[in-house]
């Protein structure tokens, strides 16, 4: 029998692969929705023996919205108003970088052997992605040049501590009220990011975050 | 409800006021110059009348459910209280005349703010019953005290005097913490009391650490640095609160953690000793060279803190000699001086800051005469100046004395190492009280005899009536504390009545010395008044009639024959070459009759450069060659974290 819930993590892998190798920007964004939403998904797969209240199931599903409509469909917006299609001159070239990423789950799987930590049963392949997703947003803030690139790279590390927290607790829905509040501040930080890349695109005519090297002291 | 609370919470509310208010300005001014009277004198009424058992008044309350903020109450915090009670209001009053630029009312508010939030900072830190709620309000004495400085932060000075502040209050501070941690790491729990079983060793290096940073805000001589920048800097009332009663709180911090560590180690005693030998020489030597009369006064604080480091190192001596009236007499003049200097401090600050409020100089030797068209104001200033200099009948020769006083039992024993020391700490005292009286002939004799050296300072008026009545009443205060003296010795010795490891002080030894103390006072009073009365009654039948100060028999005087308070000073400062760098222009005259010349000096703190040329100096060339690091690229930033991820993974790996 398909495990289920193995099978939405090796989907989730497979979108930060996929992102790694994306010069699309449209794409990087859709990629993100479905990543958002197989996240989300995970705490429910992992709950399916408990109960979960009704207030769990409502949490659920207003994490879902956030981090598979909502922020998908602002940075699309953003990404709409700017008028850029694709990432151009990456520091780290698509190759390098998915071969990177593939370097990034061996280590994770290396990582979470050494851990050592009080996992679940079933859950070591779970704090593997997480990881995975944690270390390849700090890869994508790092190899690309495009703010929104960047804010993706971080929205990729949230979605990665997010797992990690689920990995981590024993699955009572509580738990995620402080997960709620940090993804709260995201929704509002990528908002915020948005007008600031407007504003960056009308002052510089780009979004390159090189340019703003210059605002260093 | 706790009356101490309502004092602390009329000292907040009549801060927060004039910001509520600054449109109305004079109204704003007198809410808070009343409020901040009211709270403080409800405060200082809440401490009388509970002073048999001041651990009433403690109050403590859980923060975040983790720490306890206690603030407890015992003869030493009583002690530290009464310059805070008895200066601020003092200062909020002379503030009423002293901001009357109505078009910076808002950053007047503001000021107005901060300065009662140090205030309250200031009675808590003195309060504070652990260690933690010590750092945490020491943490806002500092800051709110740091916004107070840059008042003027359009001037370059100002910003750069803020920033030196704020640079030493935070060292200091962390060295403090530094010192806490230490006695957290072997007690385990923030409580004071723990701190007496530790080695003795640690004890050592609990204390030094805390001498540092206590130290670097009372303005011990290599780390005073910040006092003469930060004075000037500061609006003249802050200046008086400053240096009258903040920097004590350094003293008081370094009093505390003695006592709580009850160590009776020699070496305590004898390095509190010679710091404040040397803060107190060098203090006043640089005091001498100055022009700036702000900045002469903060060099005076640090001559200050020296005699009061010189009373607390003796009475530490004492302590560890088992000798109990050494050490009650050190300790005693030590206390007693922090009082006097807070009162004499302020009250020259006040006219100081009078002085420049109507004249608009600061320039010691671009005034004078002002004796003439500022009466009130110079006279106090010239009992302040009296006081300082530790001359009888005032008061700093009552505190001067008891620490004289120690030294002296000291001489009786014979160890080698302290007999040296305790002859070494009489000879500075003397040579401070000599050089500090010299000093305040040039201020007094510049500043306010003479003629004045500019046409524009003939017509000088004297300041408001809010300004001069608080410097009347603190000079009243001087004479009173110097003809009374027993009630006030009594005080200071009953300060360290909750102390441990101190018995008190005789009583009757106490107030015999007492007794003979203001029989001297009031003897010099009585000749003084005597000798007046005596020359009025010659004089009353002949004819007076004034000219010129230094006329001189010249039919074309002019004003700038006057001796220069640099002329002045040169000499003195000259004979201490070796400890005052002193750059001075040469004068060479060429011709039989001279054209035009000029001469300028320049008194160079050694402490200042020294600390430029061996601690910045190196580390602004290391940290400018590691500037590369900020480059700005946002992706190599998020690769430094990666990078520092990795490496603590990798170290708890492998």
């Amino acid at each position: 029998m398909i495990n289920l819930n193995d099978a939405v993590l090796v989907i989730i892998l497979l979108t930060i692969l996929l992102s790694l190798a994306s010069n699309r920007l449209l794409s990087l964004v859709k990629n993100m929705a479905i990543q958002g939403f197989m996240v989300s998904l995970i705490p429910l797969l992992l709950e399916r023996h408990s109960s979960i209240g009704s207030g769990g199931l409502i949490f659920f599903q207003v994490m879902i919205l956030i981090k598979a409509v909502l922020i998908p469909g602002l940075l699309y917006v953003a990404l709409k108003r700017i008028s850029i299609k694709r990432e151009i001159e990456p520091i780290v070239g698509y190759h390098a970088s998915l071969f990177a990423g593939l370097v990034i789950i061996l280590l994770s799987i290396f990582i979470t052997d050494k851990l050592h930590l009080s996992v679940p049963d079933g859950n070591e392949m779970l704090l593997t992605t997480a990881i995975t997703t944690m270390s390849a947003g700090f890869f994508l803030m790092m190899s690309r040049r495009k703010a929104i690139t960047q804010v993706i790279g971080y929205l990729m590390l949230e979605n990665g501590i997010y797992l990690v927290g689920t990995a981590l607790t024993k699955h009572s829905h509580t738990i995620y009220v402080v997960e709620f509040g940090v993804l709260l501040d995201l929704l509002v930080g990528v908002m915020i990011m948005g007008i600031i890349m407007h504003n960056i695109n009308h002052a510089y005519d780009d979004i390159d975050t090189d340019r703003l090297n210059r605002l260093k002291d | 409800m706790n009356i101490f609370l309502l004092s602390l919470c009329l000292i907040v509310v009549g801060g927060s006021l004039p910001l509520l208010t600054y449109r109305r300005f004079v109204l704003t001014k007198f809410l808070y110059a009343l409020t901040t009277t009211i709270g403080c004198l409800t405060g200082l009424f809440a401490l009388c009348t509970s002073y048999s058992h001041l651990e009433r008044l403690s109050w403590s309350w859980s923060w975040l459910h983790t720490f306890s903020l206690s603030f407890t109450f015992d003869s030493l915090s009583f002690f530290f209280l009464l310059p805070i009670f008895l200066i601020c209001p003092l200062a909020a009053i002379y503030s009423f005349h002293y901001f009357d630029d109505e078009e910076k009312s808002f950053r007047i508010a503001v000021n107005l703010f901060f300065t009662n939030i140090l205030i309250a900072s200031m009675i808590l830190v003195t309060t504070a019953g652990n260690m933690l709620t010590l750092a945490l309000v020491w943490e806002i004495m500092s800051v709110s005290s740091f916004f107070l400085v840059i008042y003027d932060y359009e001037k370059e000075t100002s910003r750069t005097a803020g920033y030196l502040y704020f640079l030493f209050a935070q060292a200091g501070a962390l060295i403090i913490f530094a010192s806490f941690a230490v006695i957290f790491s072997h007690t385990a729990s923030f409580e004071f009391n723990g701190a007496a079983t530790l080695p003795e060793s640690t004890k050592l290096l609990v204390f030094f650490l805390a001498f540092i940073g206590f130290g670097s805000k009372a303005g011990v001589f290599p780390l005073h640095i910040w006092l003469p920048h930060a004075h000037p800097a500061a609006p003249s009332h802050i200046s008086a609160i400053m240096s009258g009663v903040m920097i004590k709180m350094g003293i008081y911090g370094i009093l505390r953690i003695y006592f709580i560590l009850e160590s009776t180690n020699l070496l305590m005693g004898q390095t509190i000793l010679v710091f404040g030998m040397i803060s107190g020489v060098l203090g006043v030597l640089y005091a001498l060279g100055k022009h700036n009369i702000k900045r002469l006064l903060a060099y005076h604080s640090v001559e200050n803190i020296g005699i009061i480091l010189i009373g607390a190192g003796l009475g530490m001596i004492g302590l560890s000699l088992g000798d109990l009236t050494m050490a009650g007499f050190g300790f005693g003049g030590c206390l007693l001086h922090v009082l006097n200097h807070s009162i004499f401090k302020s009250l020259l600050f006040m006219g100081a800051g009078t002085v420049i409020k109507q004249t608009g100089t600061a320039h010691v030797d671009q005034l004078g005469g002002l004796m003439k068209t500022m009466p009130t104001t110079g006279k106090s200033f010239l009992v302040g100046s009296v006081s300082i200099s530790g001359l009888p009948p005032f008061n700093g020769f009552i505190s001067e004395f008891l620490i004289y006083f120690a030294a002296f039992i000291g001489l009786q024993y014979p160890p080698h190492a302290t007999l040296l020391l305790t002859i070494l700490a009489i000879i500075s005292l003397a040579i401070i009280g000599g050089l500090a009286s010299f000093c305040f002939t040039k201020v007094v004799g510049i500043v306010f005899l003479g003629e004045p050296r500019s046409k524009q300072f003939t017509k000088t008026t004297e300041g408001g009536l809010a300004m001069t009545i608080p410097m009347v009443i603190l000079a009243t205060a001087c004479l009173i504390i110097g003809i009374f003296p027993q009630q006030f010795i009594a005080l200071a010795v009953n300060g360290l009545r909750d102390l441990n490891g101190l018995e008190l002080l005789d009583p009757a030894l106490c107030t015999a010395i007492g007794a003979q103390l203001a029989l001297a006072s009031r003897l010099f009073l009585l000749i003084f008044v005597v000798i007046f009365f005596i020359r009025k009654v010659l004089y009353r039948k002949k004819e007076i009639t004034s000219g010129p100060t230094w006329g001189c028999g010249f039919t074309q005087g002019t004003t700038r024959i006057q001796y220069t308070g640099t002329s002045y000073a040169r000499t003195v400062v000259s004979f201490f070459k070796p400890f005052v760098m002193l750059e001075e222009s040469t004068i060479r005259l060429k011709k039989i009759f001279p054209g035009q010349t000029t001469y300028t000096n320049q008194v160079g703190d050694i402490a200042e450069a020294g600390m430029a040329k061996g601690l910045t100096g190196p580390l602004v060339n290391l940290l400018g060659r590691l500037r590369w690091i900020q480059h700005g690229n946002v992706q190599l930033y998020i690769g430094y974290i990666i990078m520092a991820i990795m490496v603590v993974l990798l170290t708890l790996f492998i």
